[in-house]
């Protein structure tokens, strides 16, 4: 397997307070890992840091051995893609959701698939006839739904995952599952998902990471 | 020539107030007590604001002007930035740079180029045009600022979530950086709107009253409003530019944790 994402020696710290040092991992192309971990430990910390979207205290995440510096940070976290935990829309409607990032420069050379946004839409058990409608209307389940269509639709190779289904009850949890997995796996996508369901770990993912491990006191496993 | 006005004038526009006391008192509205500290204040700080630019005008140098410009600087960008309900550290002195640049381009232009004073900071045209176009950027600063800081610390989530889709801090940043300079400059495009129509402006009345002839105060008029308009609108795009430099780096990251609410 291809390394695609490499993370070395990574120490994450939240409001002065260590939360994990010394982290390694290597992603292969097509690898999905869970990140497992008591609350605290610093598991969306962690997503954050490797998606760039805060600094870790020490520590180099390199993607096709590129840091995103070289990579250039747009183009960087398109293809090291975080979603959150909540389902974040813009005021707008799905359409106007699903649209947003192909008017970013980095995806100009992308233009907004709207064949495959209301396949996907469909494939994710959200009806494409809500295209029009005011995104924010739309229940918590399936504004996170939305979330990860506009995910899949920018194309990219790794997807950080924090808890993609904790806005789901317990039958879309199921079926979403089954959707993510195999539409990551479809197309050959990596992903590290965040999860504190150990159950939900062992069935999605090729590998667990259990960030205990790499607890405050700097030492790895 | 302008008619002077006697102690004797004042006291008995000071009797005007004395009636709205009267009323206040006999309704029980207890705003008497605050309309007196405002009255005297009205008359003690405009008779030290008189007695300073008395002495200023004579002497009529730019050392003599200096004070004056500062402590006016001082005042606003301090007033400035202490209306936002957010803050970040340093946003008094980027608050101050601000003022000082757009406030000081806009009333030198109008006092040297312009109207072509001589000499151009001859203070008694300097301060007072300052001192119009100071108090419509203060406004506008602060009110930019204010919706500013207010929206990326209320809608980090979104402008994250626009980061991590590969946009740029700009592409993230935009939304709240217009709503902002336009939030800024809404008190005076309204002012533009109804300016000689619902009032007279202050100082073409003023002015008026000093025997001008209205075309002429018409005409300062018209200077006078573009110069607030552009100190206001320029105030505002610059503190708003300069806050989202501050407040997302070159790695592309919102800096939220810069942010924090004030006191109070």
């Amino acid at each position: 397997m291809d390394e695609l994402l490499s993370i070395n020696g990574l120490s994450v710290a939240a409001g002065g307070v260590t939360l994990f040092s010394g982290l390694d991992l290597k992603l292969g192309s097509g690898e999905m890992v869970a990140v497992c971990g008591p609350s605290g430990s610093g598991k969306t910390s962690m997503l954050r840091a490797v998606a760039g979207l805060s600094d870790p205290v020490e520590g180099t995440v390199l993607l096709r051995g590129r840091t995103p510096g070289e990579t250039g940070w747009p183009l960087y976290r398109r293809s090291v893609l975080f979603m959150d935990q909540r389902p974040v829309l813009i005021q707008g409607t799905v359409r106007d959701n699903l649209s947003l990032p192909f008017a970013y420069a980095v995806n100009s050379e992308m233009e907004f698939p709207e064949d495959e946004a209301a396949v996907l839409l469909e494939t994710f058990g959200v009806s494409s006839a809500r295209m029009d409608q005011d995104a924010r209307s739309l229940s918590q389940g399936q504004q996170q739904r939305v979330c990860l269509v506009r995910a899949f639709l920018i194309r990219p190779e790794v997807l950080l995952l924090d808890e993609p289904t904790s806005a789901l009850d317990q039958d879309a949890t199921s079926s979403v599952e089954t959707t993510l997995v195999e539409e990551t796996r479809k197309r050959g996508l990596s992903a590290l998902v965040v999860t504190h369901d150990k159950a939900q770990a062992e069935r999605l993912c090729d590998r667990i990471l259990n960030l205990s491990d790499y607890g405050a006191s700097g030492e790895g496993r | 020539m302008v008619i002077d006005l006697s102690a004797f004038d004042l006291a008995i526009s000071a009797a005007l107030i004395l009636v709205s006391a009267g009323i206040s008192i006999a309704l029980g509205l207890k705003m008497e007590k605050r309309l007196a500290y405002a009255s005297i204040r009205t008359v003690v700080q405009l008779l030290l604001v008189g007695f300073v630019l008395h002495r200023v005008f004579a002497i009529n140098t730019v050392l003599a002007l200096l004070p004056v410009v500062l402590f006016m600087l001082v005042t606003a960008a301090h007033t400035a930035s202490g209306r936002p309900a957010y803050r970040f550290r340093g946003m008094g002195l980027l608050s101050f740079s601000v003022m000082t640049v757009t406030s000081l381009v806009v009333t030198i232009t109008a006092t040297g180029l312009i109207i072509g004073v001589e000499p151009w900071f001859r203070p008694s045209y300097l301060i007072p045009l300052l001192g119009m176009v100071l108090g419509n950027t203060m406004n506008g600063v602060s009110l930019a600022t204010d919706h500013f800081l207010e929206s990326v610390k209320e809608r980090n989530h979104e402008i994250e979530m626009e980061l991590a889709l590969g946009a740029t801090r700009w592409e993230a940043a935009r939304r709240p950086v217009a709503e902002a300079v336009r939030r800024g400059m809404i008190p005076i495009v309204n002012s533009m709107m109804v300016v000689g129509v619902v009032s007279l402006p202050g100082m073409m009345t003023g002015q008026i009253l000093a025997g001008s002839d209205p075309v002429v105060a018409v005409k300062y008029q018209i200077m006078i409003m573009f110069m607030i308009a552009a100190g206001a609108s320029l105030g505002a795009m610059g503190m708003v530019l300069l806050s989202y430099r501050k407040l997302f780096n070159n790695r592309h990251q919102l800096l939220k944790d810069l942010l924090s609410r004030r006191k109070g």
